[in-house]
């Protein structure tokens, strides 16, 4: 039997869907966190019965008659699909809204159950709902339900209810006078009916203490958050902190036990092997494999803890108001206001973030999200920035913080050149963001968030970045003719004369050796084979608790083995953030900017955009250090140069554009 | 002897990470790892994209 | 996401608010009263659409509690809804 879960953005559709399957799904306590729609199977422990229930969770939707593609989505399953029964999830503090949707489902002739959710909300502001009379009026089941509590959820008698109804009929409360669908007048008359009973209803079922108009302290909060001059300013203090409590203060502390446990795993095994063992294989199994997945893997602590206090951001609120300071740079350079969701998910992965800019209707503002939202620097980044904050800069909190205000500003810089070079630039749009009310946020979702992103960084490093590491380390042990390399041969290794070219042209970014170069490459395999990379081309295990790497590498500064001064390092940083992304979200690139030029101009666009910044960071920290500029200044300064005329040039030419079609519509 | 032992723990983790890639692809990841990527499946809507 | 929208349009001179009626737009109310929308001035039917189902149309209420960062945070019904100069340009009460 097929359950659809259906109701207004941001009422807790998902949550509930969590509840009853056992799911972990993404949620976040604003509006739009689904796009999709996402199957699951109810607990055993909430059905009873033998037969399998299989939920179905929909993006929300205000109406049946859709709006944005999301609620097409809604829409149309709920009409092509014939669900046995709909949950409809209704926000129990805002049902004078909620309910003119539930009309609409219940004229479906599919039964319908009400979940009427948030009601702890609704009891701590004092507001009272008749759920005898409400069910009574609308003709059907309304169960209480508190989806984000464990015990007394009122989830058991929701579904009870749910096996009970299924092949009933539903009636429906709302006389439908036989209108023409097609005449616009008259659909309208009767949606301002429909609204009007839903009004009668409310008058008889909710008493209300405070009426909602009235200023409360959530208005005064948001009024410092959200605050002109204060808001930006707020959300550096707060990532600030972020990325000191994650790499500072807590995430390091931790890490340090789990990076001695891996160190002494690899001299567990080291002694184990022996001294007949091949060089060859113990240095595949020690430096490639171990080595290499545990110097990612040792950055697990600091992750865990950046997400978790991410996930309490997103549940408090706070997101919300973030978009809200953001929309007006983004609207002023041309973006949708709702090119802020995209980057906001992008934070965690770059590939649901590309595919939430469906959302956006203008094909040259989706394009343009679509294009730089991978310059958010996602999960698989931080460890990245971990590493080089770690080692160069004493686990500074300012690097983090830096690196995503560096991205905000790319983006802004990136769309005011995007539109000039398409040459559109006249558009205007509206923007509406439903606030979602302040809460304290759930430590328990924080935790399990925080898990399920612990889990998905194992995995990888399990497979994808094991693998890698594997080939990395055969590739740097033979030359192209198979032989082993003789000790200080180490340049004609497959690995070295491979990425040599791409050093030669790093040389002016301050990184122009093939170890680094290499790294960059099989960053683009998945952005944590940086560290990964790095660990097995200079044999370090363990970038976290350098006091521990005299053990293994002999060295004592993890900073002095890679031979990189501090800028150099900002500058490699720099260049691994802000290049093209992983493969995977290339690919997602590719299937939503759906046009060739586009995409092969998005590739080119970050190309550019991250070698001209570290080309900048590198020269200009060097002549501010050292009074002097860097190695390949002439040479490259020659290439960023072409690479900015032939941006203006574009430029140039989409203005000369924008002029004709002005000139020709005139 | 000890070669071989070595070199057989070798294979076997290679190909357990392969195989734990080939059944999380089946399973329609778009990306190995990536947090919330499998669940981000955007074929079933395409269609209505242009909306 | 259901809930932000964006629209483009060309800038239409035309559009350049008249006062001849006694209607102002929102974005020229004050904060703290409540008004009744008297139109929604636009001639973009899924933007008025969408602002009818979330309740805003014609003899409903709204009220402006605050201005942020250059948005309007509105009621209506019972939720709370951040909007743009733009879209408070449209909404006529």
């Amino acid at each position: 039997m097929k359950l659809a879960l259906t109701g207004n953005p941001n009422s807790g559709k998902t949550t509930l869907f969590n509840a009853i399957t056992g799911n972990i799904e993404k949620v976040g306590n604003w509006a739009g966190v689904t796009i999709n729609k996402k199957e699951g199977n109810v607990k055993g422990d909430l059905n009873k019965t033998s037969e399998n229930i299989v939920a179905v969770d929909l993006p929300g939707a205000y109406s049946m008659s859709p709006f944005t593609s999301e609620e097409n989505i809604t829409s149309d399953f709920v009409r092509n699909e014939n669900p046995d029964v709909i949950i409809n999830i209704v926000d129990a503090t805002n049902i004078s809204r909620s309910l003119f949707f539930t009309t609409q489902l219940l004229e479906l002739d599919i039964p319908v159950v009400i979940a009427l959710n948030k009601s702890d909300l609704n009891q701590k502001k004092e507001n009272t709902i008749d759920i005898k009379k409400l069910s009574n009026k609308l003709g059907c089941p309304v169960i209480e339900t508190i989806s984000t509590s464990n015990n007394n959820n009122g989830l058991q008698s929701l579904i009870e209810k749910v096996i009970e109804v299924k092949g009933k009929k539903q009636t429906t409360p709302f006389s439908l006078k036989k209108v023409n669908m097609s005449d616009s007048k008259s659909v309208e008359k009767l949606d301002i009916d429909r609204f009007e009973f839903v009004k009668k209803i409310v008058a008889t079922v909710e008493n209300r203490k405070i009426h909602s108009n009235k200023q409360t302290k959530q208005d005064t909060v948001d009024r410092i958050l959200a605050n002109k001059l204060l808001g930006i300013p707020i959300f550096a203090i707060v990532m600030w902190l972020v990325f000191s409590i994650s790499q500072t203060y807590v995430g390091p502390v931790i890490a340090d036990i789990l990076v001695n446990w891996i160190d002494g795993f690899y001299g567990v095994v080291e002694g184990l092997l022996g001294e007949n063992v091949s060089p060859i294989l113990s240095a595949l199994l020690l430096d490639g494999i171990i080595g290499g997945v545990g110097a990612v893997v040792g950055f697990l602590p600091l992750i865990m803890v950046l997400f978790f206090l991410l996930a309490l951001l997103e549940d408090c609120g706070y997101m919300g108001r973030v978009a809200v300071i953001m929309d007006r740079f983004f609207k002023r350079v041309g973006l949708s206001g709702k090119s802020i969701i995209p980057m906001v998910i992008g934070t965690g992965c770059a590939i649901p973030g590309v595919m939430a800019t469906r959302t956006i209707k203008n094909e040259r503002q989706r394009r343009t999200t679509a294009m730089l939202t991978p310059f958010m620097p996602c999960g698989a980044k931080l460890p990245v920035i971990a590493l080089f904050a770690g080692v160069f800069f004493n686990g500074a909190g300012w690097v983090g913080t830096s690196m995503y205000f560096l991205a905000i500003g790319i983006i802004i810089v990136g769309s005011l050149i995007i539109v000039r070079i398409t040459g559109q630039k006249n558009a205007r749009s509206f923007f509406i963001m439903e606030l979602p009310e302040y809460r304290f946020p759930s430590i328990k979702r924080a935790i399990i968030s925080m898990f399920s992103r612990a889990k998905a960084f194992i995995i990888k490093a399990g497979t994808i970045i094991l693998l890698c590491n594997v080939t990395v380390q055969i590739m740097q042990t033979f030359n192209w003719k198979f032989h082993v390399i003789a000790e200080g041969a180490e340049n004609t290794s497959i690995l070295a004369t491979i990425a040599s070219p791409f050093a030669f042209v790093l040389i002016p970014l301050g990184f122009g050796v093939w170890q680094l170069a290499s790294a960059a490459l099989t960053g683009f395999i998945a952005k944590e084979n940086v560290i990964g990379t790095l660990a097995v081309v200079y044999s370090i295990t363990n970038f976290i608790d350098t006091e521990e790497l005299t053990l293994i590498s002999g060295s004592t500064d993890v900073a002095n083995t890679m031979g990189l001064t501090s800028v150099a390092a900002l500058s490699y940083l720099v260049f691994n953030l802000f290049t093209p992304p992983c493969f995977a979200a290339i690919g997602a690139m590719n299937s939503e900017l759906e046009n060739k030029k586009w995409f092969w101009g998005g590739i080119g666009f970050q190309m550019a955009m991250g070698y001209v910044l570290a080309f900048f960071t590198y020269q200009i920290g060097t002549l501010i250090t050292t009074r002097a500029f860097g190695v390949g200044f002439i040479p490259g300064a020659i290439l960023v140069s072409v690479i900015i005329g032939y941006i203006f040039y574009l430029m140039h030419k989409g203005e000369e554009k924008a002029q004709n079609t002005i000139a020709y519509n005139a | 002897m000890t070669n071989i032992i070595v070199c057989i723990v070798i294979l076997a983790i290679i190909i357990l990470a392969l195989a734990k890639i080939y059944f999380e692809k089946k399973k329609g990841a778009k990306c190995v790892g990536c947090p919330y990527s499998q669940s981000s499946d955007g074929s079933r809507c395409r269609y209505n994209k242009r909306m | 996401m259901e809930n932000i929208i964006s629209r483009n349009k060309m800038i239409d001179p035309l559009k350049i608010k008249f006062k001849s009626d006694n209607k102002i737009n929102l974005s020229e109310g004050q904060i703290n009263r409540e008004y009744i929308v008297k139109e929604i001035r636009t001639n973009d039917y899924e933007l008025k659409k969408f602002l009818f189902s979330l309740g805003c149309y014609e003899g409903e209420q709204v009220t402006i509690i605050s201005v942020l960062s250059d948005n309007y945070v509105i009621i209506i019904k019972d939720a709370r809804y951040s909007i743009d100069k733009n879209l408070a340009e449209v909404i006529m009460v």
